[in-house]
């Protein structure tokens, strides 16, 4: 007999793992203000104060407000009254606001209508981890109709570890804003009727006593265009071009079609610093896919890899994207139309790539490397002519400078003329040398020393010639403990070194110095 | 709209539009008209070209067919995708034919012979490629020592509409001194042709060879100082820019030499006369078309057919067995008849071979027609689109297609 079963949701663990996917305050700040933009607030502010129990947060916006519909959503799991609007809101899974969860308290005015609904929710962290169920308690007042707006407190936030609200500075929450909320929105640049916000962020004079606020649109901007070069050491890094509005249409071969909005920019470092940064350049800047003009996540491999896409700060938003809970991955990467969207915007951006201007851009960057080589190498000459000045002698640094001596020797009529027919630095035998009519096979180094040091073997060289002995006490230690298996000697005064491993070699010892 | 006419005198190359360095334009030699930029593809008029030969000349046979519209290809009018043809003096010499058979071959000229319904331009090449690689013309069988003066009676009484002089043409791994000691070479048959050609009845080409602006430069020098400075300028009525096959898989060098030819020709004051680029088609058409380059001729079409391959656009190609016929218009793939043959229902495989042949040059040539139609249209923006929807989506073409746009149509933005 068969039996319909059906699967069970444990709530409390849900709201458990949702709430917990959240650490950071800053997060409650993102979420807080795409609910304030979806409540067609222009104006939010938003207070972080540090408590000794945690941190308190206040949301306070002039958005149109809850009603009872809205506010159970607004402490519902996955029923957000967004859902599907198709009115450009930005949360819709009903996901966001359970970051509030954890907490000590939640506390919610919101009016609406002429209605106040106050809701109230305590110890819901606790309870959650306590496996109980949080509630919250709602009362109505009647209020003058036309002051809309929501009010919600959040006290003693529990961070993640290394989240503390004490870690925040107005400086870095402005960085993260324009980089990963709705304040670093590229909307503008697409629709006429935009919808402007004004945010205000404070932070209690216990977390940051630099300024009393920070008030900031929700607008994305790029560097002030700068086509040329400038002047300076690096006069490409404040180069700069805007790349406007495009907007892609994309199918897919079963017809699904969707519309990519792309704006971008090229710049050197100085123009990307002018930028909020989250991070270093190299994890933010490329090609960014965003929804809801929100950038997600990055996507450099639609820039073919000959390209440095640290340079690109593009933004491509498409509605079609899937987004995580916490809006921070990309899920419908297998899907048909996000291949689609991948390869037209490769398509769009090897144009881009391809632009004069940006091959004059990196020609610029190149040429200002070079030319900052060519003064460090200036600079090494300077340094060398200083050594030269300062010297009393001619002293080979090296082992082709102890050619240069030997040459220099035999110009002088030093006897035996020893003339270098071949040089190879990097062969064991570097050198074959023709003396009285024959040829030696030759090791050249600058010290006697040199050879050992460089563990080269004996039994293939005729001469060893070098500008001086070298340390004696090191050659006298061989002496004592043999080399390669074979006993060594030298001879200093005749210019020989006998080597007994099997057989006897003996090794002819040109000092050049000693022929000056 | 820009127009300008060439120096031709029994014949005019009238540019009527152009899009950045992409020209469109109209080539009128005796009674033929070509439209610019054209490919012509290459024909070999030998190979089963005559009535007694009814069983020989394997696919080449079949393209004379299609040329013709014979009902050994179930009839049809395929004659627009044969406005122009390009033979070579090779096709003779590749075979060991007699001096008798020879003589007899080389008795009417192409377009009065029975045989063939053609009636479009006809270029003749010198065959001066098969010096590549120590290969010779060899005209033992036939008795004849192939030298520049043979070539041009070949090319004579083939009834050539464009003759080119005998050339000899560079390698890429040639240095300096080889290259100029072949372009010597190549300028005395140069002089040669000028003196045993007649303008007023020959459409006259010179050969050049170069890779890059002043490979080109110094191949025009060795000229000019073989036949001196008023020859060059005022004796040739078009350009044909040889040595590039071995360089037929680098679109990147193939741009570069065929728009450092269009640059070079500018300067030495040949801007107004048509540069046929010779041995280089398929994919590397519409990037060549737009950097200045005229016309094309290419057998590609046929050695894709041979090789059993299909092309799907300009730039892909699936084996025959793979291939949905139903998904292409043109008039051979509409044939229920000839698709029967090319899915392998056929006595012979030229007949099936010939009909892939035959449409892998219709892909070819449509694919020119819209060229042509892209630089029509004023503006460089059609061009640019149409580059921007053909090899822009290929990806192994794409940066060809954004270098062309960028350095020849004024770029995307």
């Amino acid at each position: 007999m068969a039996t319909t079963k059906t699967p069970k949701v444990n709530e409390v663990n849900e709201f458990l793992e949702i709430a917990s996917d959240f650490e950071d305050p800053l997060e409650v700040i993102r979420e807080s203000l795409s609910n304030s933009y979806d409540a067609g607030a222009t104006e939010v502010e938003i207070t972080i104060r540090d408590r000794p129990m945690g941190s308190e947060i206040i949301i306070e916006d002039n958005g149109e407000g809850m009603d009872y519909e809205d506010l159970e959503s607004f402490f519902d799991l996955g029923n957000s009254t967004k859902r599907g609007r198709g009115d450009g809101s930005i949360g819709y899974k009903g996901h966001g606001t359970k970051i509030f969860y954890k907490s000590e308290e939640v506390l919610v005015n919101t009016a609406h209508g002429g209605v106040n609904l106050r809701a109230q929710m305590e110890q819901p962290w606790e309870k959650l981890n306590n496996r109980i169920m949080p509630e919250y308690e709602v009362r109505e007042s009647t209020i003058k109709e036309g002051n809309p707006g929501t009010h919600i407190r959040i006290t003693g936030f529990k961070s993640g570890q290394g989240f503390s609200p004490s870690t925040l500075t107005y400086n870095k929450i402005e960085h993260y804003l324009k980089w990963k909320t709705l304040a670093g929105s590229t909307a503008h640049f697409f629709t006429e009727d935009f919808h402007e916000m004004e945010i205000t962020i404070t932070l209690g004079d216990e977390i940051d006593d630099t300024k009393d606020e920070l008030v900031m649109d929700n607008k994305l901007e790029f560097p002030e265009e700068q086509l040329e070069p400038g002047s300076g050491r690096f006069p490409e890094s404040r180069m700069c071009k805007h790349y406007g509005r495009q907007e892609l249409s994309v199918e897919t071969e079963d017809g699904e079609e969707t519309t990519i909005e792309v704006v971008g920019m090229i710049g050197g470092k100085e123009a990307r610093n002018e930028l909020p940064t989250y991070g270093k350049h190299s994890a933010q800047f490329g090609i960014w896919l965003a929804k809801d003009y929100i950038k997600v996540e990055r996507l450099n491999d639609a820039i073919s890899h000959d390209n440095e896409f640290l340079h690109f700060f593009f933004i491509a938003n498409c509605q079609e994207l899937e987004l995580s809970a916490n809006r921070e991955k990309i899920r419908n990467k297998s899907s048909h139309i996000f291949q689609a969207i991948k390869e037209e915007l490769s398509h769009y951006l090897s144009k881009i790539a391809s632009d004069p201007w940006f091959k004059d851009y990196l020609e610029e960057r190149r040429k200002a490397n070079l030319s900052r080589l060519a003064e460090s190498q200036q600079s090494s000459v300077e340094q060398r002519q200083q050594r030269i000045n300062d010297r009393e002698e001619f002293t080979p640094s090296n082992a082709s400078e102890v050619l240069v001596g030997l040459e220099r020797s035999n110009r002088n009529d030093e006897q035996p003329e020893i003339t270098v027919e071949d040089y190879d630095p990097e062969a064991d035998v570097n050198a074959l040398v023709s003396l009285h009519g024959s040829l030696y096979a030759s090791s050249i180094h600058r010290s006697l020393t040199d050879h050992f040091e460089a563990d080269k073997p004996l039994e293939s060289i005729d001469k060893i010639i070098c500008w001086s002995y070298g340390d004696r006490d090191q050659l006298n230690e061989l002496e004592r403990h043999g080399y390669h298996g074979g006993e060594i000697s030298f001879d200093l005064d005749t210019g020989q070194l006998t080597y007994r491993n099997g057989r006897k070699h003996n090794i002819h010892l040109v000092s050049v110095r000693d022929r000056y | 709209m820009p127009s300008s006419s060439g120096r031709l005198e029994n014949s005019t190359f009238d540019i009527t539009s152009k899009a950045g360095s992409a020209r469109r334009g109209v080539l009128r030699i005796n009674n033929t008209k070509l439209e610019t930029p054209n490919l012509l593809p290459v024909v070999n008029f030998y190979a089963g070209g005559t009535a007694s030969s009814l069983y020989g000349g394997g696919i080449h046979r079949t393209m004379k067919e299609f040329m013709n519209g014979d009902e050994e290809i179930n009839g049809g009018d395929y004659d627009r995708y044969f406005d122009g043809i390009m033979t070579s003096v090779s096709s003779l010499t590749d075979y060991g034919i007699s001096k008798e058979r020879f003589e007899d071959y080389i008795d009417d000229p192409i377009k009065q012979r029975d045989v063939f319904d053609f009636d479009g331009t006809l270029f003749v090449d010198s065959g001066g490629f098969k010096f590549l690689g120590d290969r010779t013309l060899d005209g033992s069988d036939f008795e004849m020592e192939v030298d520049q003066e043979a070539i041009i009676e070949i090319q004579q009484h083939l009834g050539a509409d464009i003759l080119v002089n005998l050339d000899r043409p560079i390698a890429p791994d040639d240095d300096y001194e080889t290259r100029v000691e072949k372009a010597q070479l190549t300028a005395k048959n140069v002089d040669q042709f000028l003196n045993l050609t007649d303008r007023t009845s020959h459409t006259r080409y010179l050969t050049v060879h170069g890779y890059n602006y002043s490979m080109l430069d110094t191949f025009l020098t060795e000229i000019e100082n073989e036949i001196g400075r008023n020859r060059v300028h005022r004796e040739f009525d078009g350009v044909a820019l040889g040595s590039l096959v071995p360089l037929k898989d680098d679109k990147e060098k193939l741009i570069t030499a065929v728009s450092d030819c269009r640059e070079v020709l500018n300067d030495w004051g040949f801007d107004d006369l048509p540069l046929h680029v010779l041995g280089i088609s398929s994919s590397a058409i519409p990037v060549l078309a737009a950097v200045g380059a005229d016309t094309f001729d290419s057998s590609t079409y046929l050695h894709a057919a041979i090789n059993g391959k299909y092309h799907t656009t300009l730039y892909n190609t699936k084996p025959i067995d793979e291939v949905d016929f139903a998904e292409c218009e043109c008039p051979v793939c509409s044939d229920s008849e000839l698709v029967n043959r090319m899915q392998g229902d056929a006595e012979y495989q030229k007949d099936m071979l010939g009909a892939v042949a035959m449409h892998n040059l219709i892909v070819q040539k449509e694919e020119i027609e819209c060229i042509r139609e892209a630089i029509d249209k004023s503006g460089k923006e059609p061009l640019i689109e149409y580059l921007e929807q053909s090899l822009g989506r290929d990806k192994s073409m794409r940066p060809h297609a954004h270098r062309v746009v960028n350095e020849s149509l004024g770029g995307y933005f």
